[in-house]
């Protein structure tokens, strides 16, 4: 089902609906109450005029001061009902898009830059919240006192409302045109800011390479074509609501023009009163803000609606990996994984697995070795399906991966990424994700992921903060940091990918001797390039330009494999006798 | 300070905003200083016009519609009283058109001084940012960065269209007001202008409350923008390990402090703007009772009152929109602060010393690069290097190695002046490294870092950032970086674009395209920190023999964890401990050094 732009608020004026009549109610009243302090105000006169006594004076002065308080109060509550309303909207919708965005699977953010994405979580729920917000006030405002502007009128003259009211289809027509005008040009101002910002953050955070690279003046060029382009749409945008503005003032003044002549010789020829048409004339001038406020809320609903709709396309993005209706739960860890002629590429670009037949099996460690490129890292990521394939299925005990509940697979799995992602926080945080976990427990895992020595050498240990993206951090720290967090949360299916790459030799060997004690009553899967992590596996798997072309035991595939018996021969000779 | 997630909290900014803050936005406006001066006269043409087109329609009806003829004057006759409706509707028209002419060119100019000058501002903060040390990156993460270089920056360019020219326009409002208000009653004015002092307290105490809301919301925006890029870049860790609930929590949490603070601004507007309509009315009533009771006691005329009571109430709106369009100017100025802080970092990257405290090392013989004695440490932590010495000798290979988190990558950091040590010397060349400008240093030097960052544009321009050279040096350095097939394999090859920080090329991928970029640039010195880590044997091996021939002439430093990489090099140093422990070749190394042999005994 897709979101049209104005589903998504739906729901949060539905839940709000009591603080917006009450908010609306208030601004009703208070419209009038403005209103009513003239006619005080000319009663006194009136008063005066007729020769009245000063005893009534304080009467009319405390009237005044009392119908100032009232409006003080109703105003009060339309701000807290109806602003406070649009920063609801802003809230839910920012969890709400945060909410989407984490279902999504990792293939959106490979085609969707997260500047664009942040863009839209800050500038576009901004917009919406002044649609709802100031909108809603400006609408009512301009409806209510237009209204009463009009009663007045008619109240007086008929015939010149009548005239007065000419120049409204032409601002219905001018709105309809402009407001067409005005959307598409916000749309493009919005991505334009999108563009922007992922430009600006795209090169702050690769500021390592940009200095390295001295790429300093590139950057500050392509952010500079950025934001021209940004200010071009702007300059665009204000040809339209620069036009519009001025032209609702216009039209009221036309109206003025049409009473002033038509009127005036009316009067001059004695078929009104003098009386009639000078308070006309100054009902008139009633009209002039409701015109202005009308067209501020065109542009502000032109707005937020380029903004919804931006927003609305992200919702309706359905996340392509999700539990199917009639998905299963998964009881127990699983017995096998098999890759039944699974064929994966990646968004316009040739396979990166091409008909892929293998199983594995509980209890076993399965090496996976191969040339860059060619379809490790994607083979792990269909076993936790962060991918889907193109074509065959990955199976889990007889069950294809889309018919098992989401949850329950992931539940199964630990999962050490090749580039561990380090969060902003502290080194302890990093390692339990926030979970509890018993000292001793912790302590074990440490040791395992060889981080026990370097823990105890920081000053505030596991309590060090690592900055954004382990900034702070060595590789191979951060290595372990990953490595560290899967051993802990304990799966029955162990993903490794290229586990002890930035590992020096030593330490690498004790994280291999921690996983291989931790073999039994797993599936495990090392990918690596290092002979030592995935010699001593059960099985080796090996895939070149994603396609397996051997698997087996060790000796197996030595025997079979030109590039496995290339690739330990390599390190066995180099690396000065040591060879197996 | 932290907050409970980590970061550095940023700095409370204790002082309040002055008129300085401004005053550095001026050079960003003083090129469009002639656009501004015509916009403010437009500004004052639209008022006059606003005030003339009533008193047109007064002279119409006084004079043509509703004439009273002065004592010995005829009234005039009816055809000149028509044609005096349709002259004064005419120049009514006139009027009117002017206005929205006038209105519509002072948007537009106003919208591209606003505009331009933010444009300007932008850059500026972005240029300087660029310019800053590393460090400084270590301490800020990039979406609060980004934050500043958007959506300050857009909060400033509001500032421009919607504040200035109307507070130019209110200003004038008032203060001819003001002088009606004299000019018709001087005790009157006196009078009703006594609830001054209370609009003056309520503006000032609200001011100081609504100040630290707007600095509030800068400081949470920018957090919900880190959460947010933090949360996309980690996502199949998120997904993965079922992070999701939790995440969602911590990011609701930040939501929430977001949402109340709005709240709060909300409840400080809608007290503040009730109060200044209420003394509005208060000055009002206060006229209506002592102005009465003058007209009563025949000390001024009943017209003079109702003229009075009028002015009364144009005199409030202007303040009004002051106030509104205070929410603005708030927002504006604690944009502006937050930039300013940032445009105040004045610790530049790798300031330039040209009078050198030490001597250059003699010309003959002189290493390509030396450290010596360097102590080093991030912040305020323990040294990670400690009275390191080191040399590198030209057109030779050094290999470092070392358990890691010995200090390995720091050192390629100091010598590429990413951070400056804290004692010792650093010599490019035999030129302390203080005295060369970064970008000719960095010109000279190509790194291949752990983590290979490449940009979303086509893999071409990340190889060639300076334009594609002739087609032999294209397919020479593809070919050393081992990158010939996976251009093969790409479906427009050179100009593929390879995504948000290249994330459709695997890792090993990626590293290979890093060396191509490396290679490339000619560099005199090339530094390979882990390059090869994500890569198998076979092809570390190709390139190994690639760069054999291409670093015949050059000098380069290699961080390697496989000895079979260190091997391969001149000389290799054993890194531990923020010291160089020994120093020499892979034999004298196996027979010297405990750490080194054990390494060799390990490697497989």
């Amino acid at each position: 089902m897709t979101l049209g732009p104005f589903d998504l608020l739906r729901p949060y004026l539905q839940t709000h609906r009591t603080a917006i009549a009450l908010g609306v109610v208030c601004l009703v009243v208070v419209d009038f109450l403005q209103l009513w302090i003239p006619r005080v105000v000319k009663r006194a006169v009136d008063d005066l005029t007729a020769g009245g006594q000063e005893a009534g004076l304080g009467g009319y002065a405390l009237e005044i001061v009392g119908l100032a308080v009232g409006i003080g109060i109703f105003r009060y509550v339309w701000r807290r009902c109806l602003i406070g309303t649009s920063r609801q909207v802003e809230r839910g919708l920012r969890r709400q898009l945060f909410d989407h965005l984490q279902r999504l699977e990792p293939a959106y953010f490979d085609r969707h830059a997260t500047g664009e994405l942040m863009a839209h979580a800050t500038n576009d729920i901004n917009h919406v919240r002044m649609a709802t917000g100031m909108g809603m006030v400006a609408l009512t405002d301009a409806v209510v006192l237009g209204t009463a502007a009009i009663g007045f009128m008619l109240y007086i003259d008929v015939r010149l409302t009548l005239l007065v009211l000419l120049p409204m289809p032409m601002i219905v027509v001018g709105t309809r045109l402009f407001s067409r005008q005005m959307h598409r040009r916000y749309q493009r101002v919005q991505a334009a800011f999108a563009r922007l910002t992922e430009t600006v953050r795209e090169h702050f955070s690769g500021i390592r390479v940009v200095k390295a690279y001295t790429m300093g003046p590139a950057a500050a060029a392509r952010i500079e074509t950025a934001s021209t382009a940004y200010v071009a749409g702007n300059l665009s945008l204000v040809r339209i609501t620069g036009a519009f503005f001025p032209m609702m003032v216009l039209f009221s003044n036309l109206s003025l023009a049409l009473v002033l002549f038509l009127g005036g010789r009316a009067t001059a020829a004695g078929t009104i009163t003098a009386g009639d048409f000078v308070a006309f004339i100054s009902y008139i001038g009633l009209i002039t803000w409701p015109m202005m406020a009308l067209g501020w809320v065109m542009n502000l609903i032109q707005r937020g609606r380029a903004s919804l709709e931006r927003l609305a396309a992200i919702f309706n993005t359905a996340p392509a990996i999700a539990d199917a209706p009639e998905a299963r739960p998964l009881d127990g860890p699983p017995e096998r994984i098999i890759f039944k002629g699974v064929t994966m590429a990646y968004d316009g670009r040739s396979a990166a697995l091409e008909r892929i037949d293998l199983s594995l099996e509980r209890n076993r460690t399965y090496g996976i070795v191969g040339p860059p490129g060619g379809g490790k890292t994607t083979l792990v990521r269909l076993m936790g399906r962060l991918y889907e394939p193109a074509e065959g299925t990955v199976q889990v005990d007889g069950v294809p991966l889309a018919r098992i509940r989401l949850a329950d697979l992931r539940r199964q799995i630990a999962y050490a990424p090749q580039e561990p992602f380090i969060f902003a926080g502290t080194l302890g945080d990093n390692i339990t994700l926030g979970e509890a976990v018993a000292p001793g427990r912790l302590a074990e895992i440490l040791k395992d992921a060889a981080l026990d020595r370097m823990v105890a050498e920081l000053p505030e240990g596991l309590e060090t903060v690592v900055g954004e993206r382990g900034i702070m951090l060595s590789g191979g720290q951060k290595q372990r940091v990953g490595l560290a967090r899967a051993l802990l949360s304990d799966r029955p299916v162990l993903l490794l990918d290229d586990p002890i790459s930035q590992l020096d030799t030593v330490t690498g060997r004790r994280v291999i001797e921690a996983l291989r004690r931790r073999a039994a009553g797993r599936l495990m899967v090392v990918v690596s390039h290092r002979m030592a992590a995935v010699e001593w596996a059960d099985r080796i798997v090996v895939l070149e330009n994603g396609r397996l072309t051997a698997q087996g035991t060790p000796a197996e595939v030595l025997s079979r494999s030109d590039y496995y018996r290339a690739a330990c021969r390599l390190q066995a000779t180099e690396d000065n006798g040591r060879a197996n | 300070m932290r907050t409970d997630y980590g970061y550095a909290e940023e700095k409370r900014l204790g002082r309040p905003y002055d008129l300085k803050l401004l005053a550095r936005l001026v050079p960003f406006v003083r090129p469009y200083g002639g656009m501004l001066g015509l916009a403010v006269v437009l500004v004052l043409t639209i008022t006059a016009l606003d005030l003339a087109l009533p008193y047109v329609t007064k002279v119409a009806v006084d004079r043509f519609i509703v004439p009273r003829a002065a004592p010995g004057e005829a009234l005039p006759a009816m055809a000149q009283r028509m044609a005096g409706i349709g002259w004064m509707t005419g120049l009514f028209l006139v009027l009117v058109a002017a206005n929205f002419t006038a209105t519509f060119i002072q948007v537009q100019l106003m919208e591209a001084i606003g505009q331009k000058a933010m444009h300007a501002l932008r850059l500026d903060l972005v240029r300087h940012i660029l310019q800053l040390p590393v460090a400084f990156f270590d301490r800020q993460p990039v979406a609060r960065l980004v934050t500043r270089a958007t959506n300050d920056t857009q909060n400033l360019h509001e500032l421009f269209t919607s504040v200035v020219a109307f507070v130019f326009k209110d200003l004038f409002l008032m203060v001819g007001i003001a002088a009606v208000l004299i000019w018709l009653d001087l005790r009157l004015a006196l009078i009703s202008f006594a609830v001054l002092p209370l609009v003056m307290a309520a503006a000032w105490h609200f001011a100081r409350r609504s100040r630290d809301v707007f600095r509030g919301l800068t400081v949470r925006l920018a957090e919900l923008n880190t959460r947010f890029a933090e949360t996309i870049g980690g996502i199949s860790v998120i997904q993965l390990m079922g992070r999701e609930p939790a995440n969602a929590q911590a990011f609701g949490a930040l939501n929430d402090a977001y949402w109340r603070l709005g709240m709060t601004q909300i409840h400080l507007f809608a007290v503040f703007l009730p109060v200044i309509e209420v003394l509005g009315s208060a000055a009002l009533a206060v006229v209506v009772y002592y102005g009465g009771g003058a007209v009563v006691s025949e000390r001024i005329s009943l017209g003079a009152l109702v003229a009075y009571i009028s002015y009364m109430r144009m005199f409030f709106r202007p303040i009004r929109d002051i106030a509104e369009k205070y929410n603005i100017m708030q927002n504006a100025m604690a944009s502006a602060e937050r930039i300013a802080a940032i445009r105040d970092e004045a610790a530049l990257d790798a300031p330039v010393d040209r009078r050198p405290t030490t001597p250059d090392a003699p010309a003959a013989s002189t290493p390509l690069v030396a450290l010596e004695g360097v102590v080093f440490g991030y912040g305020t932590d323990a040294p990670v290097l400690n009275g390191l010495s080191l040399t590198v000798a030209r057109d030779q290979t050094l290999a470092i190695v070392g358990p890691t988190g010995a200090g390995k990558t720091s050192l390629i950091h100091l010598i590429l002046r990413f951070y400056a040590p804290r004692e010792g010397i650093i010599r490019f060349e035999g030129k302390d490294l203080r005295t060369l400008a970064p970008l000719d240093l960095r010109r000279r030097i190509a790194l291949v870092s752990q983590d290979s960052f490449l940009f979303s544009t086509s893999l071409g321009d990340n190889i060639f950032p300076e334009g594609l050279p002739d087609p032999g040096t294209v397919a020479q350095v593809l070919e050393a970086a081992q990158c010939t097939d996976l251009v093969a394999r790409l479906p427009e090859g050179l100009a593929t674009q390879i995504g948000e920080g290249g994330r459709t090329l695997s890792s090993g991928e990626r590293q290979l395209v890093a060396i191509a970029r490396a290679l490339a640039r000619n560099p005199t010195l090339i530094i390979f920190d882990e390059a090869t880590a994500h890569v198998d044997s076979a092809t570390e091996a190709r390139i190994q023999a690639a760069l054999a021939y291409l670093t015949r002439q050059r000098t380069a430093i290699v961080i390697a964890h496989r000895l079979s990489t260190a091997r391969a090099a001149d000389r290799i140093a054993v890194l531990r401990q923020g010291r160089i422990e020994a120093c020499g070749s892979h034999e004298a190394l196996i027979a010297q050094n405990a750490y080194y042999h054990r390494l060799n005994q390990q490697q497989v």
